[in-house]
């Protein structure tokens, strides 16, 4: 922190190394928002729901939110680092002040990282909220989920049944999702949701796709030998081809 | 009273107590188990058909296991203070000196010593070793990664190696301060003769050896195939080296209870005249706050197993939803104690590079009162976050929210910690070693796993990022980038203290630098696969994730030669390192005024405390 200075020291932002950090942290802040926010944003899967174009906005968000303290730690390292420096077996000579606490510095941090984390939790919970709401659409599409080990298999409300999973775009989908032997965690990987199945219970989770295309679902709890290939597509169709899919399906089901 | 006098104390007719050593106890404990295990298999009834698969072997391989746990303790001598004070007749001085490990050089360290120097050297050794043991495995699963179809581990021996990586790891970071530094450093640091509970403090040792055999036993038997975590229902299925996880478990947690009541004590009780709580250095905080937070978190973890021993050999159903069990039940319990846990580890790391700041940047702690606020403040709130591992579990969404307040208040302490490590840095006179080194190492490895750990707080990004490499790439870098980088630290600045010889500078900055490097390259790569959607704890994974695993693996192949560049200089610098003076460093704290060899009970006089340890820098005139 900037005002660790003695007292004898009034102007104490015209110390050079006051100078130097103040710089560095500008600099630093800059360079780790944006390798923060590149490195996440082009390693994470391309979104296929509104829920994840989300979370890659909070994750933006909050990595911006958090490289000025980062920043500010770093330029310190820097500025530190790079001044009095000694080598040798035996120690240096002290250094030349006893500072033993800033009631301001600590003030002024402790408040800055209270705010922080209050902008994370409202930031979070915005966006919890209309995750939650998802549940409650009463246009949804309902499909029942069951894990077993090691496949999923999809059951819709007119009967059919499918190990790979098929959604209409842009409408609202509402799992039910439970298990036959051991935990299993449901993951639409593009589709940023995941809930797990749990034996004996039914657990909810609701996502609108918005992108047609193919996808991932994967198990991401250990449930055994085959826990790696416990993998399937998910396709997301237009609404005509989702209901010819659907009727298709269902007769061959039935016919079966 | 040195180390050098006549060794013919011992009385003509031998006690029990100079009999028995760690062969001793193996004989026995082995002896137990076989005569158990002979027993059990004859007469224990067959299951009737409704049983659960393995139920009666189960019972054949817990029984057997407890007869090694008891009889390699009695072997051991940690019942004969106990049974003679039943007796009516407690052990004699000469007893109690032969306990103590009085005059016996190289052999105390195979005995039940209670000499609280000896119990850390054992701590240090049995923390290499498993640490060596750990890091083997997490090389056979980088390489076993190294390709994308799986390779050359079978799936079953794969998810076992994983699990027992991960329990071996979680142990082994648990103890490496706290074990090493906080038995041999901890009780002179506060100018005591020795711990509050000298036998207590052997058993404590003694324990984590009992529980090795069963965890080894487990690997021949099916292997804990379950993952660290053994989440039910998945280890009610899993093979019978589960049961020798639960053995570990219930073993191990007996041991840090021990150890916690032990330096809790030592440090409330026992420290030197003038040693007010303002005086007592910052290292003591961190080794009492993570013992102590044991003391709550363990009976947990102990329970939670117990319960899933009764599951697997008995039949009962806590964890079985088919009869009226819950699996989120054995979530709760196990996630009580792995929160806390976490924090078990890192604290006293962090504290330990605390305590190293003022010494290498020769100038005061900066705001002690902050110091001892972020670690009462983490270790409160560790206890009430545990339900952010349960977010996606479906075991109750709506308290989702609260357990996402109560995980980002923890940033606030945690920033504490940061500030007090800055402000310490800061305007000092760097003295260029590895322990000041690891100081930036860990400020630059616990903001990178700070700031994913937010991420991960967050219930919207949790959804995508949970039981995926995220994940686990976030807790290397809290666990591993911080909490082993301070364990290092602390093994090369109390080294000399500890064997009398320096630790070879060149092999501490090569190490240093590889472990470090190899870190950050190791785990970035986790991180890119990790949101390119690889979930934890596969052995085979889509082609698309190979280029960043590769990174992976380069780096733990960095990692390890760092770490074996470490344990050659362990070895080397302790059998012909330059002589150490007795204060190498020019600190100020208690431990630093002893000489090496450090007599029996570590002070002539004990030593009376007028100020606190952090009286650095020229004084403002």
């Amino acid at each position: 922190m900037t005002d660790l200075m003695t007292p004898q020291a009034p102007q104490w932002w015209k110390r050079p190394d006051v100078k130097k950090t103040a710089i560095l942290w500008v600099i630093c802040t800059a360079v780790i928002g944006y390798i923060g926010v590149e490195f996440h944003v082009r390693n994470i899967v391309s979104p296929a729901s509104e829920t994840m174009s989300s979370i890659i906005s909070l994750i933006r968000i909050f990595t911006w939110a958090a490289s000025p303290v980062a920043g500010l730690v770093a330029a310190i390292c820097i500025t530190v680092l790079t001044s009095k420096r000694h080598y040798g077996d035996n120690p240096p000579p002290e250094a030349d002040h006893q500072i033993r606490t800033s009631t301001k510095a600590t003030a002024l941090w402790v408040s800055i990282s209270g705010l922080l984390c209050l902008f994370a939790l409202i930031g979070g919970l915005i966006v919890l909220q209309h995750d939650n709401e998802g549940v409650l659409d009463a246009n949804a599409i309902q499909v029942k989920v069951t894990g077993q080990q090691w496949v999923w298999n999809f059951d819709y409300a007119n009967g059919a049944r499918s190990e790979d999973l098929y959604l209409p775009v842009n409408k609202p989908v509402v799992f039910h999702i439970t298990s036959v032997d051991v935990k299993h965690s449901f993951w639409i990987v593009q589709m940023g949701v995941k809930m797990d199945a749990n034996p004996g219970y039914v657990t909810e989770l609701a996502v609108t796709p918005d992108k047609i295309g193919i996808f991932d679902v994967r198990c991401a709890e250990l449930c055994g030998l085959l826990h790696a290939y416990m993998q399937t597509k998910v396709h997301v169709v237009s609404q005509a081809d989702y209901d010819a899919w659907l009727s298709n399906h269902a007769a061959i089901e039935k016919g079966a | 009273m040195t180390t050098v006098m006549s060794k013919s104390v011992s009385a003509p007719g031998k006690s029990i107590i100079e009999k028995l050593n760690v062969f001793t106890a193996v004989a026995l404990g082995a002896i137990s188990a076989i005569v158990v295990w002979r027993l059990s298999l004859a007469f224990l009834p067959q299951d009737a058909d409704s049983a659960l698969i393995f139920s009666r072997e189960d019972k054949i391989t817990l029984l057997s296991m407890c007869a090694w746990f008891v009889g390699f303790m009695t072997g051991i001598g940690a019942l004969v203070g106990p049974f003679r004070w039943l007796m009516g007749k407690d052990l004699s001085h000469e007893e109690n000196m032969f306990l103590a490990g009085k005059d016996m050089g190289p052999k105390r360290y195979f005995r039940y010593t209670t000499d609280h120097k000896v119990v850390g050297i054992q701590y240090l050794f049995i923390t290499i070793l498993i640490f060596f043991l750990g890091g083997t495995l997490a090389m056979l699963i980088r390489t076993n990664l190294g390709t994308p179809e799986g390779g050359w581990l079978h799936a079953q021996a794969y998810n076992s190696i994983v699990g027992t990586h991960g329990i071996l790891m979680i142990v082994g970071t648990i103890i490496m301060v706290t074990g090493p530094f906080g038995n041999f450093i901890m009780p002179i640091m506060i100018g005591a003769r020795d711990m509050a509970f000298p036998r207590l403090n052997a058993l404590s040792f003694w324990l984590i050896v009992a529980a090795a055999i069963p965890l080894l036993w487990g690997q021949f038997i099916g292997g804990i195939t379950t993952g660290w975590s053994a989440y039910n229902p998945l280890a009610s299925q899993a093979p019978l080296g589960m049961d020798g996880y639960i053995m570990y478990i219930c073993i191990f947690a007996i041991s840090t209870m021990v150890a916690g009541a032990n330096i809790t004590t030592t440090v409330v009780k026992m420290r030197a005249k003038g040693m007010t709580w303002n005086r007592t250095p910052i290292f003591i905080y961190g080794t009492v706050a993570s013992v102590a937070l044991a003391l709550p978190a363990f009976p947990v973890f102990f329970l939670s197993q117990v319960l899933s021993a009764f599951d697997r050999a008995l039949g009962t159903s806590f964890y079985n939803t088919k009869l009226g069990g819950s699996g989120w039940l054995y979530e709760n319990l196990f996630w009580l104690m792995g929160h806390p846990e976490v924090y078990v580890i890192l604290i006293p790391s962090l504290a330990a590079l605390m305590e190293m700041a003022p010494v290498f940047t020769r100038r005061p702690l900066f705001s002690f009162n902050v110091a001892i606020m972020g670690i009462a403040g983490i270790s409160g709130l560790s206890v009430l976050v545990w339900a952010h591992h349960m977010y996606i579990s479906g075991w109750a969404p709506l308290l989702n929210a609260p357990f996402m307040l109560t995980t980002e208040l923890i940033s606030i302490p945690t920033g504490m910690l940061f500030l007090v490590l800055i402000g310490t840095l800061w305007r000092g006179r760097l003295w260029m070693t590895m322990p000041l080194m690891s100081i930036f190492a860990l400020l630059w490895n616990f903001m990178i796993g700070g700031i994913t750990g937010i991420y991960l707080s967050d219930v919207p990004a949790d959804g995508f990022l949970h039981g995926s490499m995220y994940v686990t790439a976030h807790f290397h870098y809290t666990l591993m980038g911080a909490g082993l980088t301070g364990a290092l630290a602390s093994l090369v600045y109390w080294f000399p203290k500890m064997t009398g010889r320096m630790f070879d500078k060149t092999l501490s900055w090569i190490s240093f630098w590889m472990v470090q490097i190899g870190f950050n390259v190791a785990f970035v790569g986790m991180f890119m696969v990790g949101l390119a959607g690889q979930p934890r704890r596969v052995e085979s994974y889509a082609p698309t994730f190979n280029t960043a695993n590769m990174v992976t693996t380069a780096g733990a192949y960095i990692i390890m030669i760092g770490m074996l560049v470490l344990l050659y200089g362990v070895i080397s610098s302790a059998r012909s390192g330059v002589k150490a003076p007795k204060n190498p460093w020019q600190a100020k704290t208690l431990e630093w005024t002893v000489d090496y060899p450090i007599p029996l009970e570590n002070f002539d006089v004990l030593p009376t405390v007028t100020s606190d340890p952090y009286g650095y820098g020229k004084a403002q005139s």
